[in-house]
């Protein structure tokens, strides 16, 4: 793209370094609404402030600003702070922070992008950590509103979000059809109820095979709550890295269960049981680096990718899920008053029906799938379910939730396999939408009988499928597999590039300002050149396990 | 300037009417051109499923290109990609994405393997997508459910009636003995389990093996099992390489029952190839829907064997060989029902209203219609010679018939129409 001179000028300005010293900056919270407090600066003016909630925000703004905000929402922050070591991504400790995103990640190369076209960015930090839907929406709102009054020239509001931020952008959209022009969730996470519910069945098989004393949710309130929740991380944890060295073996950890005992004496192996674990939660089998489909040369050419591969893939994801699954699942129950994963009446049976013949050999056949899922039934007094508090439980349920409405140009981008926020949560949305657009091709022609004028309904939802690489597993000299690179595209969470950050800008943009996106070429061209994105309508994700699919 | 435009716009339908009487019209459907038509399939052509199954690709080319040198289908030739999955369900997955997606075939031919075949029926979603699943190699029963697989077709009779046509060979002939079974423990496994319950037989000993498992070491496990339990007749049903493991670690651990050999895993070339003496198979029971491929009084077995010496000189003519020419064949008829631009659609709609009267090598029936996407029912039973052909038994197929479900098991009275002339779709 050619960039005038005054452009090339402005971005030089805004030096990469700058722009995220700048978008992080830490506001401090106020309990009733400041601001926004503008520094006046150019090229980029920088307004702070606080949201009536007390959620901090920035919005930055250039001086040649032509009418259109993007707001941006960030993903899930824990809601606790955690100890130093606890977490690869933090390892000197984790503290609440409520610090405002105004682009995701404080990425400058989007910065640019949207500042460098005249465009104003903006976000909020939210007032509460954790699983805050109902909060960060009006939030947004607000914010807003806030905005429009600042800076009367706007006419074109777009919203965007990872992760939850996903879902807080499809929720705003949702409620709020008249006021965003154009959205774009990202990696969305799916309703709570749902989410916990993968979350809540990992953390179950994980307990009942592998380390009773996992406490898996019913967390009890305040600082006792907290630490049961850590403790819970680190027995996952080191259950997953148990799992990890006798993957070859098939050992069980020293932890496991009477039942976990009994199936090892049977002769399961572990990896079969906790790949197990990861089919009826719904867990990819895809991974960072274990793509179910390559082996090392040599004997394990063919043995690895069917029998072991999958499994690693499923520890790799649990190991990435599972410090969220925990702490969202505390944060929700303090939420809710109560327990609020409950499987007394899950048919796991019924869960892996298709995935335990595709993933036959590494579950090791039938018999042992019959003897493993046998042993998870309700039945045996060796695997209590988990009861939910039926209070709580229906609290949740009273919680923000999506229904896949799509009321304006809506652009969704995700990884497939995704263990976080599953493609799934997206799927649930493409699917509303076809049956949307069908009632409203029905109501087009039903109107045209009268007014002899089909007026053909436009369609509102572009979908980015992030996928994985044919095959990216690689292995060292002696055959084992590498797992320092960096994670393939299309697996872990949000693991997008700035490109494909770039191509969903700039279809908001372009949608936000026409109303429309362009018909078919463009969008898979753009798509294509983005590198890793699909626009494959026929490609269908599976829908998170709590909607019995 | 008006008759100008009219001599023109004459000239141009004439140049159009003489283009359409000598090529092809232009197909707007994936995978056809004006002069060819491109499939694809995928199977294990490497790793330890592969034995024996690696051989059907380049029988159905030879076919294809016999099929073109004579005109092709409509003026179209068949051009057949191949991928290897390995027998690794999501490797399948990957390469039927190719397939589909990079190489833009117009229909799946011929993908094997049960799980395999679930897996890209549920990842990758031929249905949704339109795309037609032809003929898949498996006898998986569960894919003749036009509802849940809409477009995929099965070809070889099921697990289910191979399982029940099975027990009534052992009633007839092996009644009172103890019998065992050893059974790929996974769908493949499971829908000829049905069919053994169904027909009430018991076994003193089943020995399930996970698909990959299969080896020498393995297989002395299975042995010791059977041989624990006396086992007079065991049924070996699995793949080629899961039959050769336990024939040839048996007769090496002197074990040495009444053999009965499934179908799937009963190519007698490719247990020899893989090291399994000829007189180790030498009386063994085995079972197959098309003419014994010895049979030089078959017209099929003659024209086909020796279209195949022609194309891939040095290579025997065996079971597999013989599957995948007959598919190559009974596709061809398929694609020439579809009409003169066929398109997916057309296609599947040919195999319903048409495709039980398309000719073919089997000895029984191909069941299609609108609402049946089931191939052939049923088999004859035979015995191995000294020299390991599978032969039917006094020199006669004596043809037996049954469904999936609780249908009794019949004598076959159907009659195999004549081959068309050239082995061509008429």
């Amino acid at each position: 793209m050619r960039i005038s001179t005054t452009k090339s000028r402005f971005l030089a300005v805004l030096s990469s370094a700058a722009l995220v010293a700048t978008v992080v900056i830490a506001t401090p919270a106020h309990a009733a609404a400041v601001g926004p407090i503008c520094d006046g600066k150019v090229p980029v003016q920088t307004c702070q402030g606080t949201t009536s909630d007390g959620a901090p925000f920035v919005m930055m703004v250039p001086a040649n600003f032509n009418g259109t905000v993007a707001l941006y929402s960030h993903g899930y922050r824990y809601n606790i702070d955690l100890p130093a070591g606890m977490l690869p991504s933090a390892p000197a400790g984790y503290k609440v922070t409520n610090t405002p995103e105004p682009i995701p990640g404080g990425n400058p190369a989007i910065a640019n992008y949207f500042l460098g076209n005249g465009m104003a960015i903006m976000g909020s930090g939210f007032s509460r950590q954790g699983w805050n839907l109902d909060a960060a929406v009006a939030t947004n709102v607000e914010l807003v509103a806030a905005f429009k009054k600042q800076f009367p020239k706007t006419n074109h509001v777009l919203a965007w979000g990872s992760s939850l931020g996903g879902i807080i952008t499809q929720t705003l959209a949702e409620k709020y059809p008249t006021l965003v022009d154009a959205v774009a969730p990202m990696c969305m996470a799916d309703n709570i109820s749902a989410e916990l519910t993968a979350a809540g069945d990992v953390l179950w098989g994980l307990k009942t095979f592998f380390d009773p004393t996992i406490k898996g949710g019913n967390y009890s309130a305040g600082a006792a709550g907290n630490a049961e929740a850590i403790g819970d991380i680190v027995k996952v944890l080191t259950v997953l890295g148990s799992l990890k060295n006798s993957v070859s073996t098939g050992a069980w950890p020293a932890t496991s269960s009477a039942t976990g005992k009994a199936l090892e004496a049977a002769g399961v192996p572990s990896r079969s049981a906790l790949l197990l674990v990861g089919l009826m939660a719904g867990l990819p089998t895809q991974s960072d680096h274990f793509d179910s489909i390559s082996g090392p040369d040599g004997a394990l050419k063919l043995t690895f990718p069917l029998a072991v591969s999958p499994a690693l893939a499923v520890l790799e994801n649990a190991a990435s899920a599972a410090v969220l699954a925990i702490l969202a699942t505390q944060d929700v129950e303090l939420q809710a008053g109560g327990a609020v994963y409950d499987n007394t009446k899950t048919d796991y049976s019924a869960r892996v029906e298709d995935s335990s013949v595709i993933y036959n050999a590494a579950l090791s056949g039938n018999t042992v799938i019959a003897a493993m899922l046998s042993a998870l039934n309700p039945a045996n007094p060796g695997a209590p379910r988990a009861k939910g508090d039926p209070a709580a439980m229906a609290m949740m349920a009273k919680m923000a939730a999506t229904t896949g409405k799509i009321n304006m140009p809506t652009v969704m981008m995700t990884g497939v396999a995704d263990p976080i926020t599953p493609a799934g949560a997206t799927q649930r949305v493409v699917d509303a939408y076809a049956k949307q657009l069908k009632s409203e091709h029905d109501a087009a022609i039903a109107a045209a009988k009268s007014s002899k004028n089909y007026q053909r309904p436009q369609k509102n939802l572009v979908v980015l499928w992030s996928t994985t690489p044919k095959s990216y597993t690689t292995f060292d000299a002696t055959g084992a597999p590498i797992t320092t690179t960096p994670a393939a595209p299309g697996t872990n969470h949000c693991t997008f590039s700035t490109d494909n950050l770039l191509t969903v800008a700039k279809m908001m943009v372009g949608a936000g300002t026409t109303g429309k996106f362009p018909l078919g070429g463009p969008i898979a061209s753009a798509a294509r050149k983005s590198g890793n994105l699909s626009v494959d309508k026929y490609f269908r994700a599976p829908l998170l396990k709590y909607y019995n699919e | 300037m008006k008759r100008r435009a009219l001599i023109s716009a004459t000239a141009v339908l004439a140049v159009a009417a003489l283009t359409a009487a000598t090529v092809p019209a232009q197909a707007a459907e994936v995978g056809v051109s004006s002069t060819s038509i491109t499939l694809g399939m995928t199977l294990p052509m490497t790793g330890t499923a592969s034995p024996g199954y690696n051989k059907i690709p380049g029988a159905m080319k030879a076919y294809f290109d016999y099929l073109n040198a004579n005109g092709g289908v409509n003026g179209r030739s068949i051009n057949l990609k191949v991928e290897d999955d390995q027998y690794v369900p999501t490797q399948a997955v990957a390469k039927t994405n190719k397939l589909i997606l990079q190489d833009k075939v117009m229909a799946l031919i011929s993908p094997l393997g049960t799980a395999n075949n679930k897996a890209v029926a549920a990842s990758v979603n031929p249905a949704r997508r339109g795309v037609p699943v032809l003929f898949v190699n498996t006898g998986f029963s569960g894919f003749a459910d036009t509802k849940k697989y809409p477009t995929t077709y099965a070809i070889l009779p099921s697990y289910v009636m191979e399982a029940k046509i099975m027990a009534e060979y052992i009633k007839d002939n092996f009644a009172g003995k103890t019998l065992g079974l050893v059974y790929q423990d996974d769908d493949f496994g499971t829908d000829a389990l049905k069919g053994f319950t169904q027909a009430g037989v018991t076994f003193a000993a089943k020995v399930p093996y996970a698909s990959g498992s299969q080896s020498s070491t393995t297989a002395a496990g299975w042995v010791s099992k059977l041989s624990a339990a006396k086992c007079d007749v065991v049924i070996l049903f699995g793949v080629s390489s899961a039959t050769a493991a336990g024939l040839g670690t048996a007769a090496a651990l002197k074990y040495a029952p009444q053999w009965i050999l499934g179908s799937v895993g009963g190519d007698a070339t490719t247990i020899k190839a893989a090291g399994v003496p000829a007189g180790v198979l030498y009386n063994a029971v085995g079972a197959s829907f098309a003419p014994a491929t010895t049979d030089m009084t078959d017209d099929y077995i003659k024209l086909f064997s020796d279209i195949y010496a022609k194309a891939v000189p040095g290579s025997a003519f065996d079971n597999n060989v013989l599957i995948g020419m007959n598919t190559a064949f009974v596709t061809a008829q398929a694609l020439k029902a579809a009409g003169t631009n066929p398109t997916r659609a057309s296609l599947m709609a040919a195999i319903e209203s048409k495709g039980s009267t398309f000719a073919s090598a089997g000895l029984l029936p191909l069941n299609y219609s609108k609402t049946s996407h089931v191939g052939y029912n049923g088999y004859w039973f035979g015995k191995y010679s000294p020299t390991g052909d599978l032969k039917p038994v006094d020199g006669k197929y004596v043809l037996y018939t049954t469904d999936s479900g609780s249908g009794a098991v019949v004598k076959s009275t159907y009659k195999r129409p004549a081959m068309p002339a050239k082995g061509l779709p008429e």
